[in-house]
Order: structure tokens, then C-alpha cells, then sequence
């Protein structure tokens, strides 16, 4: 039995046949319908383009503000970052960590990744950072959760638009096009590619 | 379906992180030859991480229910809220759809993630016969809800950070905030560190 035909369902650990479908088709595992595969069009391209159009933007998304607020004459900005500033302050350092790592450092660490890796298998670039690169890639993208965060401004927005006058900033341009390319990112990502050619470029720099 | 046609039945193990096959019994030290990292057929002590993150998770959702998740003052006059209490202002000034919002957010998704990761730990434990198709569904479903129950401390952080006018308004986070993220962390963690195919393994057909 040659190991390399065969592939084993993350979820319900099904021996199955490797297929390879074609693009814009999906592999499912036959016993509990898990998404094996779903190849993208020029995944490694897109995913280079996207991240450093990402990169470009995670500036502007950080600093500039994103909502501002007026009650009785008294205006006062957001920004991303003041969120985790002022609650830590209010020493509730553990709720101010844990907003820091899921709307600032881990979207940011992802598009880095993200280019880095992409980057590197663009330019045929082997490196051996790359399989820790791309795990560690597969262990942030759940904790970084610029979409969550979206819908708390909206809320916050609601809430608030009873009592004070709101206007929104520059910066949150910058965050909804950064949270466009995170979710273009992930929606094009094919990890089985990717895999595959981080095997292939690190076996040919071994020769 | 025939047992036999596992992976684990056929000796071979699956890399947890790049998903390259590798044989169980094999000489070499079970390192992933892909990516370099440990290989084993099943998350390690899946059954007891996820029992231990539980527990706590249990825990943690009394204070977070019970202490105010954030204090708002008006003109020097301070008012605790709970989450629920922040819900039944929502409902009161007639914002039906975003109280609707954060109730599932912040109060039964986290409840169901807690029951539902029971019940899949009870599964295993007793070894209940169960459509395995549907009870994976459900740690799926587990899995992809988690983090939508971070909208309540994103919002307490947005508003503590603009509601900061002195005397005026101010908002401050309460000491349930801290039990509620924690509560939402160690819930994904647990989600996290469950493996579904414990619910395939203990299926007798």
C-alpha cells in the first residue's frame, strides 16, 4: 500500500483514496461530510496580493480613529488600540489582553504570516521556517476576530446613539477593508496546496 | 461502514497540523517528516483537557452571570449592569434586535457550548450509540459559534474607551467582564482540544 495514495479524514478518521478536485469543487468526506478540499484558483498569487494589500492597511486600521463621540460639547476618539489602553488602565489587564491579541496582534500576525509565507512560495524561496510559519498561520486564524469586533462597534453604536452624537472616522474605512481582505485571505487559502509546496521546495533545497 | 476502515485501523496516523500520513509502528522518532511536528493518532489526552477546560469554563459562568460587566455613569450617578441587565435596557428603550443579538451572543451561546461539549464528553465516556454523522455536526457547530461570544467584551471595550468624559458619562468594565472572557476562552480551548473522532471510535458498528 503505497501511504501517499491515501489521506485520512481530520474528523472521523476515514481511510480515503487521495482525489484531487478540480477548482471551484469540493472534496467531502463520505462518512461525516467534512470539507477535505476545496481547491481555489491561484491560491499562492492571491494570497500574496491579498496580504500585502492587508499589510498596507493595518496601519491606518490601528491608528486612525475609528468612532468618535459627542455628549454635552465633550468629543472624545477611538481608536483600536485605545479599547485595550483603557482597560488596562481600569487594571482589567486580563480583558484588555485578551482584546489586544483577538482585534490587533493576531489579525496583524496572520496577514505577516500570510506574506511571508505566500512570499516565499511565489518566488520558489525555500526556507526553513516555512512548515513553522504555516502552523503557526493554522493556530492564530480562530483567535483573530476583526468580524466579531465589527458587529461590537455596530452594537456599541446602537447603544450609545441614544445618549451622545457619533461620528465615524477615517479608521474605520481602513478596518472594514482590512477585515474584506482577512476574510478574501481565508476564503482563498488552499492549506492542502500549501502544504504540498512547502514539501516540494524544502525536498528540492535538500538535493 | 466497516471499522477496518480507519486510519488508526490500518496502522497510520494523520498529522494533526499538515495532515501528511505517517505509519504508527514506525522506526523513526513520530515526528512529521512535513512539517516537523509530533504525530499522534488521537489529540493527546483529549479527554481530559477538554474535561479539566470544561469544569472551569462551568465555573466561571456563575460570575459571570451574576457580577456587573460594566458600571455606566451619568452625571455622577453610577448604574451596575449584568449581562442580563444590559439586555433588559436594550429591550427597554425598544432596540429589540440588538437585544436579541447579544442574548445569543453573550448568554446561550456560551450556555449551549458548555452543554453541548458535555454531552460529547458524556458520549465518549459511556460509550452511547449515537448518529456519529449528527454528533459531529454538533462539535462543529461548537467550534464555529465560539468566538462570536467575544461581541460582548469587544463592545464593553469600545464603549469604556469612548464613554471616558470625566464627570459627564463614563462606562467601566465590571469584574464579570473578566469571568466572561475567561469563560469564552476556555470554552474555545475546550472545543479546541476535544478530537471527534473519539465519538467515531466508541461506535460499535
Amino acid at each position: 500500500m503505497k501511504i501517499l495514495n491515501y489521506l485520512a479524514c481530520p474528523e472521523c478518521d476515514l481511510l480515503l483514496q487521495r482525489v484531487l478536485p478540480a477548482v471551484n469543487e469540493k472534496a467531502h468526506c463520505p462518512r461525516c461530510h467534512y470539507l477535505l478540499h476545496r481547491p481555489r484558483i491561484q491560491s499562492i498569487t492571491r494570497t500574496f496580493a491579498l496580504s500585502l494589500t492587508g499589510l498596507f492597511l493595518l496601519l491606518p486600521a490601528n491608528l486612525l480613529p475609528i468612532v468618535g463621540i459627542k455628549i454635552l460639547g465633550n468629543s472624545h476618539d477611538g481608536t483600536l488600540l485605545s479599547g485595550s489602553v483603557t482597560l488596562f488602565n481600569e487594571e482589567m489587564w486580563a480583558v484588555a489582553m485578551v482584546v489586544f491579541l483577538a482585534s490587533i496582534l493576531f489579525p496583524m500576525l496572520s496577514i505577516i504570516l500570510s506574506l511571508l509565507i505566500s512570499g516565499h512560495l511565489y518566488f520558489h524561496r525555500p526556507n526553513r521556517y516555512l512548515s513553522a510559519w504555516l502552523r503557526t498561520l493554522q493556530h492564530i486564524d480562530e483567535w483573530a476576530m476583526l468580524e466579531v469586533y465589527l458587529l461590537g462597534i455596530i452594537v456599541a453604536c446602537v447603544k450609545l446613539a441614544a445618549m451622545a452624537e457619533l461620528k465615524f472616522g477615517l479608521g474605520l474605512t481602513a478596518f472594514v477593508l482590512l477585515l474584506w481582505v482577512a476574510l478574501m485571505l481565508a476564503s482563498n487559502f488552499d492549506r492542502v496546496l500549501f502544504w504540498q509546496r512547502i514539501e516540494q521546495l524544502n525536498a528540492h533545497e535538500e538535493k | 461502514m466497516k471499522k477496518n476502515n480507519t486510519a488508526l485501523a490500518q496502522g497510520l496516523m494523520r498529522c494533526h497540523e499538515c495532515g501528511k500520513l505517517a505509519q504508527i509502528h514506525s522506526p523513526a522518532p513520530l515526528i512529521c517528516t512535513r512539517c516537523g511536528s509530533h504525530l499522534h493518532a488521537r489529540l493527546p489526552h483529549s479527554f481530559q483537557r477538554t474535561l479539566a477546560l470544561l469544569l472551569s469554563g462551568f465555573a466561571l459562568y456563575i460570575p459571570a452571570n451574576l457580577f456587573p460587566i460594566m458600571t455606566v455613569t451619568k452625571l455622577g450617578v453610577g448604574e451596575p449592569h449584568t449581562i442580563l441587565g444590559g439586555i433588559v435596557a436594550l429591550i427597554h428603550s425598544d432596540m429589540l434586535p440588538i437585544a436579541m443579538l447579544v442574548l445569543v451572543a453573550s448568554i446561550l451561546v456560551p450556555l449551549l457550548k458548555l452543554l453541548g461539549l458535555s454531552l460529547l464528553l458524556l458520549c465518549v465516556h459511556f460509550r452511547w450509540q449515537v448518529n456519529a454523522k449528527l454528533w459531529t455536526r454538533l462539535y462543529r457547530i461548537i467550534a464555529f459559534v465560539g468566538r462570536w461570544s467575544m461581541l460582548d467584551i469587544f463592545m464593553i471595550s469600545i464603549l469604556v474607551s469612548l464613554v471616558n468624559l470625566g464627570g459627564v458619562a463614563q462606562v467601566i468594565a465590571g469584574s464579570a467582564a473578566t469571568a466572561f472572557a475567561a469563560v469564552v476562552v476556555l470554552t474555545m480551548f475546550a472545543a479546541k482540544s476535544f478530537d471527534p473522532r473519539l465519538i467515531w471510535d466508541v461506535q460499535n458498528d
